[in-house]
């Protein structure tokens, strides 16, 4: 393929790709009843009705409390077990590694399928959020890993020795030595698991509890029986909110996260 | 067989000059080497030859062709690179393959050629191995057969040895150049390496910030550099510097006879290389200057002293360990008016 | 790296304790259960009742609605994996091997979806391709078409969405291979004689086959579980086995026959997946 070519194809997938997203963005300043396209006239009316709307307000606030408990256990597991797999594994790493990324590697909705038989099996049941947030804590892991075991890749383990050498003790050497060089993986891979956990679903739709809804199951019962642009609004109000963490961290903060 | 002209080469990235208009003839089997320090040019040149980088300005003929704008596969080159570039997919006999291939010679010559330059690389047997099976002297040499099997014009080695261990580049350094030899094939080597320039080369060419500092045999460039910054690059040396007398130089070692019409009360300096010096007890009554060993250092072969001459001026002297001298020890220092070589005046 | 490996009694193995105890009891443990699940009696009113049966496989595998569905679900996998690889290769090639400028924000826009909920996603796809959506409505007003293209409640729609959701999934591995494809081997080629197109056929093209095999193996194996986009898009008219599993479990409470359904799934992928990497096996791989 020519150079010119090339760029107009990839330019037309890029569009493909951002073509929905768009879409739902411009569709939420519609200002008439349905979605029409284009718009008939542009105004903020379904936001001002979704910001009204208790229900979805009740979801965005469950999604937060849900993705901020996620970020919190997952991030302390997370940490823990990047640092035994990068100093203290041994001939495990492997195993330790596959493990580690099974969330990611295995289907979510067979997973949510999982956990769903194992916490009525177990009688925990879904009246309590302990199993949604277990299941998102499994599904946020493998990212919290990534990020943090990336960051200690380039750390070199004779800084630890030199420390010991120098008389710190392991909890002094963690604390003034390793915290302070890996922190950008680990507050990259809090926010990415933030992210995910405010956006999953299917784990969400099928361990919640009654009057447990995060945002996304919300969104999604609405979709099945209304078609007004107030389902855009949320929407655009979410993306927003990704982004933003996204842009923070990226480009205020300077972290570089690893996705994969 | 080919010969390479190149004229007013210049090559520009935005920043001043990478390689800046040099010129250089290389005759039909003649191995000729580029050495310099990185940054220097030498690899952008190769690039420019093999046909990876245009030149912004200048000409580059094989036999009198201006070759230029031919692009690279047309250029009728064969490359060795610095990290070998074997396919990995490939065996080493598809590796060697390739490149009849795409000259579209027929299946059965293709195997007659490859068992041929297995042959000559010692790897027949190998033919069926991955380049990851391979040690990494074993995968240089398939490297160099696949640039030699297309029967190249030309062969460009870019910095092969480097990824080799010490031992290992030696035996390399003289297979390479024996190899030379025998297929007779123009060939342009680059390296940083200035041991390795001088065994393997007819002709050595100097190069520091994108000009030719000094072109010539081996011998030239060590016993006659063209100025300090060539003598300090090829091994080592010493500065000797002296003020021009009726035709002498006085120096630390005495007089030192000078041609050149340099006029009387400039201050000249002299390359010494070490071995060039020698070292003599002080009871020998030999003719030498006094001087005190400040320290020594034995590599088997050979011993490298650091000695303070009366004047305080120190000087590095390399030489057998027939007789050896103790830290401390008054020595006599000699060395021939011939082995001295002016590098030009003294800024 | 690893030079000092497990020492000092039980102190570093503190530290993996929770993660191996949170995969070990909450996704090992449930996995295996499905299997258990599976051969447990269909309960009345409760989701199982004690007792087992092979009677949940049985079910499968005497109504062809099922197989059938199973086959579709496959048949909408093989094409999505498919149409990702020839979309997202030349993506991949340029943001590899592209120019610098372009290529950061491209990395960027083939990420950015994957920070939008996949509801989200697929909630801008029935957008676009419902019968009153931008697509038809466009090309009817521009007399393209009388009435509406069927793009929405068929397997063409459920493809599309899925192609869009993950197409990053097949770019990023594609791209991480070439990047790991050292560039002076193309040379090597361009100098034994290649043109660049051969090079690129002959050389980078096999040299990216780990990559190629990584993204379709993940592109097939998310794509036969998706749930939210078949079932937002298909609508109540085209299943996906993933969903009639989902609304077997949610709707209708049939648990045990539920978990066989879903294992017959997994196997047939897992079967597919095994098929596929024994067909593009690389020897010159270590």
């Amino acid at each position: 393929m020519s150079k010119p070519f090339l760029t107009l194809y990839c330019l037309i997938i890029y569009a493909f790709l951002l073509a929905p997203i768009a879409v739902v963005v411009i569709a939420s300043f519609n200002s008439g009843a349905f979605l029409t396209f284009p718009p008939q006239g542009y105004s903020f009316r379904w936001y001002v009705v979704f910001f009204n709307n208790e229900v979805f307000m009740r979801a965005i606030r469950t999604s937060l409390g849900i993705a901020a408990i996620t970020m919190v256990i997952s991030g302390i597991i997370g940490t823990m077990a990047a640092m035994f797999y990068v100093s203290h594994a041994g001939r495990l790493k492997e195993t330790v590694r596959i493990a580690m990324l099974a969330p990611l590697l295995l289907p979510e909705v067979l997973t949510a399928i999982a956990l769903l038989f194992f916490v009525y099996s177990v009688g925990i049941g879904t009246q309590t959020m302990f199993g949604m947030v277990v299941g998102h804590v499994l599904i946020t892991l493998p990212f919290m890993f990534i990020n943090v075991s990336a960051s200690m890749e380039s750390y070199d383990p004779s800084w630890s020795m030199a420390a010991q050498s120098l008389g710190a003790g392991r909890f002094t050497r963690f604390r003034r030595i390793m915290l302070p060089l890996i922190k950008p993986g680990v507050i990259g891979g809090c926010l990415f698991a933030f992210i995910i956990s405010f956006d999953v679903f299917t784990i969400s739709f099928l361990l919640k509890g009654v009057g447990m809804s995060t945002l996304p199951i919300q969104l999604f019962d609405y979709l099945r029986t209304n078609f007004t642009p107030e389902a855009a609004a949320v929407s655009t109000c979410s993306i927003v909110l990704t982004m933003a963490v996204v842009v923070i961290s990226e480009k205020v903060l300077g972290l570089r996260i690893h996705r994969f | 067989m080919t010969e390479v002209s190149i004229e007013k080469l210049t090559k520009d990235y935005g920043q001043g000059p990478a390689v800046n208009a040099i010129s250089l003839k290389i005759a039909e089997g003649e191995f000729i080497s580029l050495l310099g320090p990185s940054g220097c040019g030498k690899t952008t040149t190769l690039k420019m030859i093999a046909g990876f980088e245009d030149a912004t300005a200048g000409a580059i003929r094989f036999d009198g062709r201006d070759v230029v704008h031919v692009p690279v596969e047309k250029r009728d080159i064969g490359m060795v690179f610095q990290n070998y570039a074997l396919f990995p997919h490939m065996t080493v006999e598809q590796n060697l393959a390739f490149g009849l291939e795409m000259r579209k010679i027929p299946k059965p010559q293709i195997r007659e050629k490859i068992a041929k330059v297995l042959d000559m690389v010692q790897l027949a047997g190998y033919a069926e191995r991955y380049p990851r099976q391979l040690s990494g002297g074993q995968q240089q040499r398939v490297a160099l057969a696949r640039a030699l099997v297309i029967e190249p014009k030309i062969l460009l080695l870019d910095e092969p040895l480097a990824n080799l261990d010490a031992k290992l580049r030696e035996e390399m350094r003289v297979f390479i150049r024996d190899l030379q030899r025998r297929v007779g094939i123009t060939t342009v080597y680059v390296t940083h390496d200035q041991a390795e320039a001088m065994t393997m080369s007819d002709r050595v060419v100097v190069m520091f910030g994108g000009r030719i500092a000094q072109m010539g045999t081996p011998s030239d460039i060590y016993e006659r550099p063209a100025n300090l910054e060539v003598a300090e690059f090829v091994g080592q040396v010493n500065i000797v510097r002296g003020k021009v007398g009726g035709g002498m130089v006085s120096t630390a070692f005495g007089d030192v006879p000078v041609t050149g019409g340099h006029a009387d009360g400039t201050e000249l300096m002299l390359a010494l290389r070490p071995e060039a010096v020698e070292l003599l007890p002080v009871n020998s009554g030999a003719a030498g200057v006094p001087a005190k060993v400040l320290s020594s250092y034995y590599s088997g072969s050979l011993v490298d002293y650091r000695l303070e001459l009366a004047g305080g001026a120190t000087v590095n002297v390399q030489t057998f360990p027939r007789t050896r001298f103790a830290d401390g020890e008054q020595v006599l220092v000699h060395a021939p008016a011939e082995r001295f070589w002016p590098l030009g005046s003294a800024a | 790296m690893n030079a000092a490996p497990a020492k000092k009694g039980l102190g570093p193995l503190l530290l993996i304790a929770p993660a191996a105890v949170l995969i070990g009891v909450f996704l090992v443990l449930p996995y295996l259960n499905i299997v258990v699940m599976s051969f447990r009696m269909p309960g009345q009113g409760t989701p199982y009742a004690p007792g087992f049966t092979f009677g949940n496989y049985g079910k499968f595998f005497a109504d062809s609605f099922y197989i059938m569905q199973v086959v579709n679900t496959l048949w909408i996998g093989f094409l999505t994996t498919f149409l990702c690889l020839v979309l997202g290769y030349p993506v991949a090639w340029q943001l590899a091997r592209g120019n610098s400028a372009f290529r950061a924000l491209g990395y960027a826009l083939v990420l950015s979806p994957l920070l939008v909920g996949i509801v989200i996603r697929s909630y801008g796809w029935t957008i676009l391709l419902g019968n009153n959506g931008i697509i038809n409505r466009t090309l009817s007003s521009w007399g393209v078409i009388d009435g509406p293209l069927p793009l929405m409640y068929n397997a063409l729609g459920i493809i599309i969405a899925l192609v869009h959701v993950f197409l990053p999934f097949m770019i990023l591995p594609i791209m991480s291979a070439i990047q790991g494809i050292d560039p002076s081997l193309e040379l090597a080629a361009r100098s034994l004689g290649a043109s660049k197109l051969t090079a690129f056929r002959r050389i980078t093209l096999p040299l990216s086959l780990p990559g190629m095999q990584a993204g379709c193996i993940l592109v097939f194996v998310l794509s036969l579980s998706a749930y939210v986009t078949p079932s937002l898009i298909g609508g109540l008219r085209v299943k996906t086995m993933a969903v009639t599993v989902v609304d077997a479990l949610i709707d209708t409470f049939q648990w045990p026959f539920g978990s066989a359904m879903a294992l017959m799934l997994s196997v047939t992928g897992a079967v597919v997946v095994i098929i596929f990497g024994r067909l593009t096996v690389m020897k010159w791989k270590a």
